[in-house]
């Protein structure tokens, strides 16, 4: 039985769990979904404790609201949606909770990245710092432009599927992935020199 | 449209290789575990909790309350604005007081050409046929008006005081004991026909009286 659910598609196995409430094709579409959504949100937001938080808040979401998602939709696009939005509303708690803080240090507001930002490019061109140096400034980028940027440029969504996601149109999504890729190519002139 | 994304995605080539080749990022080994546990105790935390939805109740406590007030505030300024007109009111009361008065003396100055020795006798009389109920012999209440530049009824009514200035034509709230320079705030009315005919008809009933005592002390004499 469980052989074959794993050959069920995205939809066929949330119709299992919707019809049957069969615990397995939660915990395939768990299984299945639980390290993209975990790279999107940790692109999204940063820190792999909120990352985890936000993923697992998400699958309960999953798991509480199944009849909420209906056919005509992909999973994948209604998961993400879900995910966008908890990361998006951390993100919102988190400023709100800089700002009210009395003692909050500069270490909590913005990542250090500018240090790293000068680097000597012999040194930049180290792919693990390299690769923060990538993910600071993706954290600068306005977060409207940087879903977006995360969805097709590294999730490897289409346009369609982002369109879905955020509920934009697509050339809305187009022109927003356009600008955050700007800002980003912006924020790393250090490294993509001409 | 499709060779702009192109060009566009050749500009940023560089940087979205490399956005392509970060790391992916798993979830940790006890992902599943920490879930299911969570499931099984219910453990939903802020998920299970809805964003709080419009609430008309608390919308509309505050603002029945704000329009409420304005209501009453509009409920009690007319009659804000009616204790002002009593004040007014005193005034005219006090202009009526001094216009018959006026017209008394008139009488009195015209009976005394006529007849002097009688007319002593007669103003005696008059004064204590008015002194008992003739309001213009009480002590009058502190007015914020002054006394000496009320109208004359008789030329308001003709209207001989038209040309004459503001102060003259109508009283004018002291300014401590000097009168206040500045009259502008002097109104030009219209004699109201009723209230005119009312004064009329206290005057004729004043004459009335007169005439009657000036018979009587014929018939006495």
């Amino acid at each position: 039985m469980n052989k074959h659910l794993t050959e069920f598609s995205d939809e066929e196995l949330i119709k299992e769990y919707q019809d049957n409430n069969t615990p397995e094709a939660y915990d395939i579409l768990v299984k299945r979904y639980k390290d993209p959504l975990m790279n999107f949100v940790y692109r999204f937001v940063g820190d792999r404790d909120i990352c985890t938080d936000v993923v697992q808040d998400t699958m309960i979401k999953f798991y509480l609201n199944k009849d909420s998602y209906r056919s005509f939709a992909k999973f994948s696009t209604w998961i993400y949606t879900i995910a966008g939005n908890l990361a998006k509303n951390e993100l919102k708690r988190r400023r709100r909770r800089i700002i009210f803080s009395i003692d909050n240090g500069d270490d909590e507001r913005s990542p250090q990245i500018e240090d790293k930002m000068f680097l000597a490019p012999d040194k930049a061109a180290d792919g693990e710092i390299r690769n923060e140096i990538i993910q600071n400034a993706l954290l600068k980028v306005k977060p409207v432009y940087r879903e977006v940027v995360i969805l097709r440029d590294i999730q490897d969504l289409s346009y369609e599927e982002i369109s879905e996601i955020t509920g934009l149109a697509i050339g809305t999504v187009k022109s927003r992935i356009n600008r955050g890729r700007a800002q980003l190519q912006k924020l790393l002139k250090h490294i993509y020199r001409e | 449209m499709k060779k702009i994304y192109n060009e566009e995605e050749n500009k940023f080539s560089k940087m979205l290789k490399d956005l392509k080749d970060l790391p992916k990022i798993k979830a940790p080994d006890n992902f599943e575990y920490n879930l299911s546990t969570r499931i099984q105790n219910k453990n939903f935390g802020t998920v299970n909790e809805r964003e709080p939805q419009f609430n008309w109740i608390k919308f509309l406590a505050p603002s029945a309350a704000v329009v409420s007030v304005i209501i009453l505030f509009f409920i009690f300024l007319p009659s804000s604005q009616e204790n002002n007109n009593q004040l007014l009111q005193q005034s005219k009361l006090q202009d009526n007081q001094s216009a018959v008065n006026n017209s008394l003396s008139d009488k009195n100055k015209l009976n005394s050409q006529q007849s002097v020795p009688s007319d002593t006798k007669l103003q005696s009389n008059s004064t204590s046929l008015l002194g008992s109920n003739n309001p213009t012999t009480r002590p009058r209440a502190l007015s914020p008006l002054n006394d000496s530049r009320s109208i004359k009824l008789d030329d308001y009514i003709s209207g001989s005081n038209k040309n004459q200035s503001n102060t003259n034509r109508g009283n004018i709230v002291n300014n401590g004991e000097e009168p206040s320079p500045y009259d502008g705030f002097i109104v030009s009315e219209k004699p109201d026909k009723k209230t005119l005919d009312r004064y009329r008809a206290v005057v004729d009933s004043i004459k009335k009286a007169q005439l009657k005592a000036d018979s009587l002390k014929k018939v006495q004499k």
